[in-house]
């Protein structure tokens, strides 16, 4: 028995595929998915998700979102996901550092609420990709 | 009669212009497509939006969440969608008309140059202005609507409501406005998405659920990403009623001026026959 994963945002499908079990990060901390687990609707915390097929390890990191299990179906709804051997580190690196000047200008010059948690969110998501591509190396 | 160089000269130019409008009628349409084609690839994640939503809103009796309550309407915020360039015919005109229509005070969000000069032009409360690329990335339309969604949270609006061009067909763009916040009741919103979806009524679906965190604090992070969601889709389409407005602009351009080059083309050949006919006439006057 194995579940079937699907890891949707706005733009596109971005993973639809068979899973022997998926580890969701939460935000009550990591949480694994077996088949036959009950059907849980959860908050995903920003971070890596991994998928386990045939013993092979598949990383992705994802943004803040939601996942759904029922049956033995798994969605995950969330608004940006990338394969971690994907990730240009030194790409992300940039993201992060035009980001964080930004933020610092903004502190200074007092910049809508609604840019600097735009921003913020930028930071965040390449930290989480770049922490899960350290760990692979 | 004119000078036959002069009509020359002119059939050059408006062949030119003709050529020129027949390349941007085909990139929009190119365009277009994209955009129809993008807002197709939103579809799963809609459809599992409201899944989701149906889920907690089966379960969660009594909610209380600022988008859900009812409020004293002193500001309307609204959020306009129009294009960056022109030329795309009156599809600007007409939403920019619906602003002027408006009676209540409100204050405006833009999406788009056009709707930022207008609304700055006829001094309106204009909040903010933003810019979103052809190909409309996700990222990109977070920014003006979590600048709404906080606006609403300090209560500078009272609504949060979105004019945009809608897409009827290549040849009709309808400028409606639709209210995004407040939500004024939850289930008919589901009802109505599942209808639109097409979906098979997802309501039903009693199955015991557990929740992680509680029901009330995943509605509570849920719809902000729901309204999001929501002007993503329409921002997609107010794309693609740009670019399909600009094809069918650029295409009667086009009609135009190669008629307008069949008409010069007459007149050229009557104005050298006509010189002709005088030569001949001279040469034989001459000659006699």
């Amino acid at each position: 028995m194995s579940l079937l994963l699907e890891i949707i945002t706005p733009e596109k499908v971005v993973f639809s595929n068979k899973a022997d079990s998926v580890v969701l990060p939460t935000n009550e901390g990591d949480v694994g998915i077996l088949s036959g687990h009950i059907p849980l609707l959860t908050t995903l915390a920003p971070g890596e998700l991994e998928i386990i097929t045939m013993g092979r390890t598949e990383h992705l990191t994802v943004d803040k979102g939601f996942a759904q299990v029922l049956g033995d179906k798994v969605s995950v709804l969330t608004e940006g996901a990338i394969d971690v051997e994907e990730i240009d580190l030194s790409a992300v690196e940039d993201a992060q550092l035009r980001a964080e000047k930004a933020l610092e200008v903004a502190a200074e010059q007092k910049m809508d609420p609604a840019e600097i948690e735009q921003l913020e969110t930028v930071v965040r998501f390449s930290l989480v990709q770049k922490m899960a591509k350290e760990k692979r190396r | 009669m004119a000078n036959t160089r002069d009509i020359r000269r002119r059939i050059k130019s408006v062949k030119n212009t003709s050529q020129i409008t027949r390349a941007m009628q085909l990139v929009a349409a190119s365009k277009m497509k994209r955009a129809q084609e993008d807002a197709l690839a939103g579809r799963p994640y809609a459809v599992l939006m409201t899944e989701i939503l149906s889920k907690l809103g089966g379960r969660v009796s009594d909610i209380k969440h600022p988008f859900l309550e009812d409020r004293e309407v002193e500001k309307r915020g609204i959020l306009v969608v129009s294009s960056d360039k022109g030329l795309c015919g009156a599809l600007n005109a007409n939403v920019l008309r619906r602003i002027v229509e408006i009676k209540d005070e409100a204050r405006f969000v833009a999406i788009g140059r056009k709707a930022a000069q207008f609304l700055s032009r006829t001094q309106r409360d204009l909040l903010a202005e933003f810019t979103i690329s052809d190909r409309v990335l996700f990222s990109e339309v977070r920014l003006p609507v979590e600048f709404l969604i906080n606006a609403y949270y300090e209560g500078r609006v009272d609504t949060v409501e979105l004019l945009y061009p809608r897409y009827v067909n290549p040849l009709v763009q309808d400028p409606i406005i639709c209210p995004l916040i407040p939500i004024e009741n939850l289930s008919s919103v589901i009802d109505k998405l599942g209808y639109q979806l097409g979906e098979a009524p997802l309501a039903h679906d009693k199955r015991e659920i557990h929740f992680e965190p509680e029901a009330e604090a995943i509605l509570e992070e849920l719809l902000p990403l729901f309204i999001k969601q929501e002007v993503y889709q329409t921002v997609l389409e107010a794309k693609a009623s740009e670019h399909s407005a600009r094809m069918v602009a650029m295409k009667s351009a086009t009609d135009n001026a190669n008629n307008l080059v069949d008409d010069l083309t007459l007149q050229y050949n009557k104005a050298r026959q006509a010189a002709i006919t005088q030569e001949i006439l001279e040469i034989s006057a001459a000659t006699n």
